[in-house]
């Protein structure tokens, strides 16, 4: 096999493992910060697959937004004081079960297939490309997708707003939770985290 | 429409039409519009019955010489394959029948003036009468067994009406449905057998069943079975055994009501099936047999009965049912005329002792024979001499019309080859004549210390306890009329039996006396007998100084053994409590509760518990469910997979 | 010339499945987004992996329209998330069975 097929193997590898840890820590913050390797990794695989501007996406959005938002959801909740049962039987048993069956149907599905042993080649599309390609043919999905960031601001301000806790909230703390589409339930770290302490129990 | 009449036909329909109709139209309008008016629906219901009467003799004289059936369709009962025609059958012995209907109909109805004068269901009374006229002529009148069927099943609804007229008296309403009950017994039998013969022959025209092509056709076994069946009707509506203890109980109606129906004319509609059915019956020996062994049982065991009844309607009850054992006696013989004369006879002295028993109990408000006796009935002429005629007749003395109607019976009997029959026979008129002077000699001659109950406290009167003292005097002129002119019919009657034996036997082609005369019976013999019992009752109930105890209440397991009718009501009320009580009802009660209601029970439990199940799939821990969605998602797409490659 | 096609789909296929395993087994709300995310994740991969066998930009398109809808269904179903724990002070989602 060639350099780029065992970097492919080891990253894969990387990833399963680190996914396969995550789902499996009691500790939430664990399970996050090993979910963020796993992104690394992933990253990497586009990378490999000749897409370096959805790696960095990746890297920005996924692991850089979204699971520091999760973070910040993680540490904000007294999660350490509300045990999880972990692993009853009645639902890992059947979801073993029917993840097993999954794996071998899809295992078959590509062996059966005929297009699947065809290796892949070594191309990249740069930015450039990619931006020209997306503009060109969806540049109304991308409209839409702005509208739906704007929802979903919308949706969880609205979800996290509270009597009496907007008050302490300034206009420009609004603005601040602004950058990538985070959630505005959190505008202000000190602000937010002393309202919601207060109104926690 | 066929015809071989002599006059023109034209004239018999027009008389046919309103002597069949006209009570039918005055039933209804006295049961639906005239109820107010009590004379208006009395003087309706006896106009449509005279004008019955008339038409019917008016027919018998046109009619005189016919040589054979005329049959009239008015409608056709067509199905596929099925083609009943309605009309009319007139023919000899169907002239007779309606003459003697329509006549004691009219007699019984003028007579009711008097005896239900002043009952509040006054104008019902005369509306169900016109409706039994009406359905009892139709009956007469039929072509085809099926509509003789549907009549006889109207004559047995009137029956019902009338006898649980007095609906406010619980034993007449139990009387009412006993009554109908068991004649529907035998008319499930009479149904089953006439559709036998539907099923063989497709052709239920009574005149061609008479003739010998249809039945001629039919396999003997058949014929034999349709035939029993067929008679099943005629044990349940002229009380033979064992359908025989309604009669007794439908003594609860109005004694006009037993007069008409209960002695004339309704349980003579048995009777008269069988003489018209006769040519058919006489083509299966075996059936003949069996009918023959019925009436003889019928009549001895309710001879038996009467001897020691106390009640007066009662005894003439029993006195009915012996005596159309005697009819299918005769008829079952092939006694054809024999039969028939003796219904006509029966007809006239049984209505003519009903009516005159009406009377004592109009007036003395009781029925116990002992009672009536003691309160003086004897001082009433007209009654006690009609009923004085009317028990020679039933005993069968000479020159009253019993004694020929009797004397033919005997003749058929004797030409039989077993002479078994023939002593039953003699038997029964031996008893005949000992219970109806036993009745006339408690009555008239009472005995002063004999009145009240040793055997029991005396029976309910059933009279009409409404009228007065002062209104009996009127009443009594409006009832002595009839019992005049029966009287003097059955002294006439027995007369004209010679003709009437010319007129009967030219209409019946087939049938007739079994074999040779094996021996002639001389007719002192069974005179004879009547005189013993009339010698034995005087003995024990007339002269003066007897004990009015008969030889039977001497011996007390037979007397309770006849008194309680032969328990056959005991075995009849054990069925009816063990199959149908305990039985069936039970049977059904557990269904209805068990499968029925348990079923639909079951079933919403099953949806409420399903809808349970179902909720539970729909609605709980949310992973669960998505466990599902996967599950469902790795399933279909193996499905499509697989289908696909 | 790298691996074959089909590697690529059982890969994110496997990765599929744990995150399916872990949005149905582990009794945390907060678990089970993120067990979405991983899955959002393999699909990520196999689509930019077809758009490599294909020579078609479609597929990377795709995963960014992907990166933008799991980004906005992240921030939502947090906030409810949080939204619910003020509500019934549990991440229990056996808690959550109030339409039984």
């Amino acid at each position: 096999m060639t350099f780029y097929g065992f970097f492919f193997y080891l990253i894969s590898a990387v990833v399963i493992g680190a996914t396969a840890i995550a789902i499996t820590r009691r500790n939430l913050v664990h399970a996050v910060v090993y979910l963020i390797v796993s992104y690394f990794g992933t990253a990497m695989l586009f990378y490999l697959f000749g897409a370096p501007l959805l790696a960095a996406l990746e890297i920005i959005i996924y692991a850089g937004a979204i699971m520091v938002l999760f973070l910040f959801v993680v540490m904000m909740i007294k999660i350490e004081s509300h045990e999880e049962v972990m692993f009853p039987l009645s639902q890992w048993l059947p979801a073993a079960v029917f993840g097993l069956i999954y794996l071998a149907a899809a295992l078959m599905a590509i062996v059966e297939t005929p297009g699947t042993e065809v290796s892949l080649r070594m191309l990249t599309a740069t930015p450039i490309q990619f931006a020209l390609y997306v503009f060109e043919h969806h540049w109304f999905s991308i409209e839409v997708i702005s509208i739906l960031l704007l929802l979903a601001l919308v949706g969880a301000l609205h979800l996290g707003f509270r009597k009496g806790a907007a008050q302490g909230s300034s206009p420009h703390d609004a603005d601040a939770s602004l950058a990538g589409g985070s959630a505005g339930s959190i505008s202000t770290p000190r602000e937010a985290a002393s309202a919601t302490i207060k109104e926690e129990i | 429409m066929f015809f071989h009449s002599v006059l023109s036909p034209q004239s018999s329909v027009l008389l046919l039409i309103p002597a069949t109709m006209l009570p039918l139209a005055a039933f209804l309008v006295t049961f639906i519009f005239t109820r107010r008016h009590p004379r208006l629906c009395a003087g309706l219901s006896i106009g449509s019955i005279a004008v019955s009467l008339v038409c019917s003799c008016a027919l018998m004289a046109l009619n005189f010489k016919m040589t054979g059936p005329i049959q009239y369709s008015v409608g056709l009962l067509a199905s596929s394959g099925l083609d009943i025609p309605f009309g009319f059958l007139v023919d000899r012995l169907n002239l007779l029948m309606i003459v003697v209907v329509s006549a004691v109909s009219f007699l019984v109805q003028v007579y009711s003036l008097g005896y239900m004068a002043g009952d509040p269901g006054f104008s019902r009374y005369y509306s169900f009468m016109s409706f039994f006229a009406w359905a009892m002529i139709n009956l007469t009148l039929s072509p085809t067994i099926l509509q003789l069927y549907i009549f006889w099943e109207l004559v047995g609804l009137s029956s019902y009406l009338l006898i649980g007229f007095w609906y406010e008296k619980f034993s007449a309403t139990q009387a009412g449905k006993k009554a109908f009950v068991m004649t529907r017994a035998g008319d499930v039998a009479f149904f089953i057998g006439f559709l036998l013969l539907f099923l063989h022959t497709g052709n239920l025209s009574i005149v061609d069943l008479n003739g010998r092509a249809v039945s001629a056709a039919l396999p003997p076994s058949v014929l034999t079975l349709s035939a029993l069946l067929i008679f099943g009707g005629i044990v349940g509506k002229s009380a033979q055994f064992p359908l025989l203890t309604w009669l007794p109980d439908a003594m609860e109606g109005p004694t006009p009501v037993s007069a008409l129906l209960h002695s004339a004319t309704m349980v003579a509609a048995g009777v008269y099936l069988f003489a018209r059915l006769f040519p058919f019956f006489s083509m299966s020996p075996t059936a003949m047999e069996v009918f023959l062994a019925i009436g003889t049982i019928s009549m001895l065991l309710a001879s038996t009965m009467a001897i020691v009844s106390r009640d007066i309607k009662k005894v003439w009850a029993f006195s009915t049912i012996s005596q159309l054992g005697f009819m299918i006696m005769a008829l079952g013989s092939g006694g054809y005329f024999a039969g028939v004369f003796h219904l006509t006879t029966h007809a006239g002295f049984k209505s003519l002792l009903f009516l005159c028993s009406g009377v004592f109990i109009h007036r003395y408000g009781t029925n116990d024979v002992y009672e009536l006796g003691r309160l003086g009935s004897r001082r009433m002429i007209v009654p006690t001499v009609s009923i004085i005629v009317g028990a020679a007749a039933l005993s069968g003395f000479p020159p009253f019309s019993g004694y020929f109607s009797k004397e033919a019976i005997m003749a058929s009997l004797a030409a039989l080859p077993n002479p078994a029959w023939l002593a039953a026979g003699l038997a029964g008129v031996f008893l005949t004549a000992y219970y109806s002077f036993r009745l006339i000699f408690i009555l008239l001659l009472p005995h002063p210390a004999r009145s009240l109950g040793e055997f029991g406290p005396p029976q309910e009167a059933a009279g009409n306890p409404a009228a007065g003292p002062a209104a009996h005097e009127s009443h009594y002129r409006v009832m002595a009329w009839p019992l005049i002119i029966l009287s003097a019919v059955t002294v006439v009657l027995g007369f004209f039996g010679d003709r009437l034996k010319a007129f009967l036997d030219a209409g019946i082609t087939v049938g007739g006396t079994a074999g040779g005369e094996h021996f002639a019976l001389p007719s002192w013999v069974p005179l004879g007998l009547a005189g013993a019992g009339l010698v034995l009752a005087w003995l024990e109930f007339g002269r003066r100084g007897a004990k009015q105890i008969g030889f039977v209440e001497r011996i007390p397991p037979l007397f309770r053994l006849f008194a309680e009718r032969w328990y056959i009501d005991r075995f009849y009320g054990l069925l009816v409590n063990l199959v149908v009580d305990r039985g069936i009802s039970y049977l059904c009660y557990q269904n209805d509760n068990k499968v029925i209601d348990a079923s639909i029970d079951e079933l919403c439990e099953g949806t409420v518990e399903g809808g349970r199940i179902v909720a539970f799939l729909q609605s709980g821990m949310i992973q669960y469910r998505l466990l599902v969605i996967f599950a469902v998602m790795v399933l279909l797409s193996i499905y499509f997979f697989f289908q696909v490659i | 010339m790298i691996v074959p096609f089909g590697h690529v789909l059982l890969v994110a296929g496997i990765i599929f499945a744990l995150g399916v395993f872990c949005a149905v087994v582990r009794r945390n709300l907060i678990m089970i987004v993120l067990g979405i995310e991983i899955m959002l994740n393999a699909v990520s991969i196999a689509f930019v992996a077809a758009a490599l066998r294909w020579n078609n930009l479609e597929g990377q398109t795709f995963v960014l329209f992907i990166l933008a809808v799991a980004a906005t269904e992240v921030s939502v179903g947090l906030a409810i998330i949080v939204y619910a724990f003020r509500r019934t002070d549990s991440f229990d989602p056996s808690r959550f069975n109030l339409l039984r």
